[in-house]
């Protein structure tokens, strides 16, 4: 049985400090096994300016078996699935330890966003890209959170829109738009310049 | 069972005359006395000799029951804790970091203790300071964020205080989690204080500390290279194996009645090598599965024989090109001319039409998995029939044993001689199962070889029959004691009968592995030497059969029965050495 207790005293203590770390967990339902969480994405990073929610599902054993983890926000990152948001990160499997909570966990989250481990991949076609190609990853992944991760900018479409009015061929603005990560004005500048 | 014509059959005469023999033997030491003494005696005789045969192969290896592992064990952490002057638990912990090894241990700790206590994580502490007895100081479990007093903890021995329910949900996931609960250090991540067997004892319920003992075990047996545990089904004993041991032969017979292998620890494989077996049984894996559906749910085309499975549409089955021929599905005739009800009537077994020259390469490719099918069904027979022998054999032990005690007033100890017609029979079923995966692997250019192999493989698999036939059918009367000639005296030349088919099976069955394992190799010898008339010669006189046979071939033939025939098994000196003499012989 999930120890009710302990996961109450950890959304109350996660919830406190709230604008320090940014990091947040809230029940999904009355159900205090489903729970959610969200991280901003580090500064100096592809992902800066987002913020990801996580799906966290508590097993019974918990806080002695590890939560279940995994990206409910889409992300384009080499030890996270692009398709199904599983997270690689040794401390949700076998280095879990009961006196580790579900901050410390999204913290570490966070981190694997700054701190990417390229050479023990989740999705295979991202690290290789980090690997071989690391501008059009970073511009990839910030494309991804720029479409993904930010609820209160524009969409893309919109911005498509946007651009496309301004007199811009579409399938030059989205490619564009792409290439520098889903920035307005910077595609606003190279559609300019270009 | 066959009926046996010992006029034509050389081997059967010659076995037949061993049978005697050893009739005869038996019939003396019991005709000697009746009072039953002398009984006892022959038949411990026997089994005595039947040991001592067995011996030589036994030699080499030991099996380790639980208590003889523990002692072992224990031995070993006594030698640390001793010298080392640390407890017990200490010891097992430092042992289990250097598998199992005493010096190892020794010399790390002496160079350089403080490196063994780190690596371990074994704190320099009195362990008194792990269960505070006493203190009502209040503190925060690291875990369920509880504030409690300070008696209701535990720690490593470090500064990491958790309440004694946490450690103990802490210890009994770790425990349940496998092995790994061996190297569980301090809940707190950045710490590294183990978690030792004296934590565990205090704070597991009695069966997760009887998991986590057990995994301590197979630790200390996992390291240790001479020993490995039986991979019988739910068998607990362990075999330590003498590596020095270098006839190649690793077979085991663990306590628990399961032989294996014990270097490759599939089933007991002699007189095959481990990697035929390892490609026999890799062969079985990915081929079984195919030639199984093959058999069931196919049907060849009359005209190609190519297998067809029917998985939808009507009986009119148009095989694919470049056959093209057409059919009915259910009783396969042409179908042209076939209007629908044509095959409803119930008739005697279709003709085999000729088969067309131009779908040679097809058929090539159906041979082979022909020829593996042939091997692999009676390899797969055999083994069927051994683990029901090996469940008669036990029903026979617990339950029939005793009616027969009662029918005929005699102690189940002098029954014995059932039990070990009984244990050879699956020993002859598991050496006849190999000899298919031998056969299936002799090269096909050496036909001499293999028609010799298939003679002998032929006489072994006969023989096995009329054992098992005996210590079966005949015994069953006995057993339910309703037929008239169920008398005592009946009894006793049953018991004659079935102690001497044993014996002989026995013997033909030990000098069949060692010619296999030699591979057949009088064959090659005898098969390439001109001047083997002197051979001939040899083998007529020895064997006094080969009148009644012509050629070199049925010479050879002589010689090899001599061999698998001739150790009688009573005498119990058979030897690979004597066989190995035998064959200066005949090559010089």
């Amino acid at each position: 049985m999930v120890d009710f207790s302990r996961v109450q005293k950890e959304l109350q203590e996660c919830n406190r400090d709230i604008n320090v770390s940014g990091i947040s967990v809230n029940p999904k339902s009355d159900n205090l096994t489903n729970l959610i969480g969200t991280i901003p994405g580090p500064t100096g990073t592809p992902y800066e300016g987002g913020t990801f929610k996580i799906d966290i599902d508590l097993p019974d054993g918990y806080p002695f078996e590890p939560p279940k983890m995994k990206f409910a926000t889409k992300v384009w990152h080499p030890n996270i699935s692009s398709q199904s948001g599983a997270i690689c990160l040794d401390i949700l499997k076998d280095q879990w330890s009961p006196a580790l909570t579900l901050k410390t966990a999204l913290l570490s989250i966070q981190a694997l966003l700054s701190a990417p481990e390229p050479d023990d991949p989740q999705d295979a076609v991202v690290a290789q890209q980090y690997l071989k190609d690391y501008q059009t990853f970073a511009s990839t992944a910030r494309y991804w959170t720029e479409s993904f991760a930010k609820t209160s900018s524009l969409g893309v479409e919109e911005k498509v829109q946007k651009l496309v009015e301004m007199g811009f061929p579409e399938a030059l603005v989205r490619s564009t738009l792409e290439v520098v990560g889903g920035d307005e004005n910077m595609a606003l500048e190279k559609l300019c310049s270009g | 069972m066959q009926p046996m014509d010992s006029d034509h059959d050389p081997l059967f005469r010659y076995t037949f005359s061993v049978y005697s023999h050893d009739q005869v033997y038996y019939d003396d030491a019991y005709a000697g006395d009746d009072d039953g003494v002398d009984v006892d005696e022959a038949t411990d005789d026997s089994n005595v000799l039947i040991n001592r045969a067995n011996s030589t192969s036994e030699k080499s290896y030991l099996i380790l029951k639980e208590d003889d592992l523990l002692r072992r064990q224990e031995e070993d952490i006594t030698k640390v804790f001793s010298v080392l002057s640390i407890t017990r638990d200490s010891a097992c912990m430092i042992l289990l970091r250097y598998n199992w090894s005493v010096s190892n241990v020794h010399e790390a700790w002496f160079e350089d203790e403080a490196k063994v206590r780190a690596l371990v994580g074994l704190l320099e502490v009195d362990p008194a300071v792990k269960f505070p007895k006493s203190g009502d100081q209040i503190v925060d479990c690291g875990i369920c964020f509880e504030s409690i007093s300070k008696r209701d903890t535990a720690t490593c021995g470090c500064d990491h205080i958790f309440c004694k329910t946490c450690w103990k949900a802490y210890v009994c996931t770790s425990i349940d989690d496998g092995p790994g609960c061996l190297t569980l250090r301090c809940p707190e991540p950045s710490c590294a204080a183990a978690v030792g067997p004296d934590m565990v004892n205090v704070l597991a319920p009695d069966n997760k500390k009887k998991r986590y003992a057990r995994f301590l075990l197979s630790s200390y047996i996992e390291s240790n290279k001479k020993i490995k545990w039986c991979p019988g089904p739910g068998c607990d004993y362990a075999v330590e194996f003498d590596d020095d041991f270098e006839a190649g032969n690793y077979d085991v017979s663990c306590l628990c009645k399961y032989t294996f292998c014990w270097k490759c620890m599939e089933d007991a494989h002699r007189p095959l090598g481990c990697e035929t077996v390892a490609k026999w049984v890799l062969k079985n894996t990915t081929e079984a599965e195919n030639t199984n559906w093959i058999l069931a749910y196919t049907k060849p085309c009359p005209k190609c024989k190519r297998s067809i499975e029917k998985n939808h549409g009507c009986m009119h089955m148009t095989c694919r090109p470049p056959c093209g021929y057409e059919f009915c599905w259910l009783c396969l005739g042409p179908y042209l001319g076939h209007d629908g009800r044509a095959c409803n009537r119930y008739t005697n077994s279709q003709k085999g039409g000729e088969l067309p020259e131009a779908e040679q390469q097809r058929e090539l490719a159906k041979k082979a998995i022909q020829r593996y099918t042939h091997y692999y069904e009676r390899w797969a027979a055999n083994e069927k029939s051994r683990k029901q022998a090996l469940s008669d054999m036990n029903k026979i032990e617990n339950t029939d044993l005793k009616t027969l005690s009662t029918n005929y007033c005699q102690p189940e100890t002098q029954l014995q001689f059932i039990l070990d017609a009984w244990l050879q029979i699956v020993e002859c079923r598991r050496v006849l199962k190999w000899t298919y995966a031998y056969g299936y692997y002799i090269p096909k250019k050496e036909e001499a070889k293999k028609s010799f192999f298939e003679y002998v493989q032929g006489e072994a698999e006969s023989g096995l029959e009329r054992l098992h036939l005996c210590a079966e059918k005949e015994l069953q009367s006995y057993i339910t004691n309703e037929e008239s000639e169920a008398t005592e005296d009946n009894f006793n030349n049953f018991r004659v009968k079935l102690a001497g088919l044993t014996s002989v099976t026995r013997s033909y069955f030990e000098n069949l592995v060692r010619a296999l394992e030699n591979g057949l190799s009088e064959v090659d010898d005898h098969g390439s030497d001109p001047g083997g008339s002197s051979t001939k010669v040899r083998g007529r006189a020895r064997g006094g059969e080969s009148s009644s046979l012509g050629g070199g071939d049925g010479a050879k033939r002589v010689r090899m029965l001599m061999r698998l025939g001739m150790d009688d098994g009573v005498g119990g000196e058979s030897s690979g050495g004597d066989y190995l003499d035998d064959d200066d012989d005949y090559e010089d």
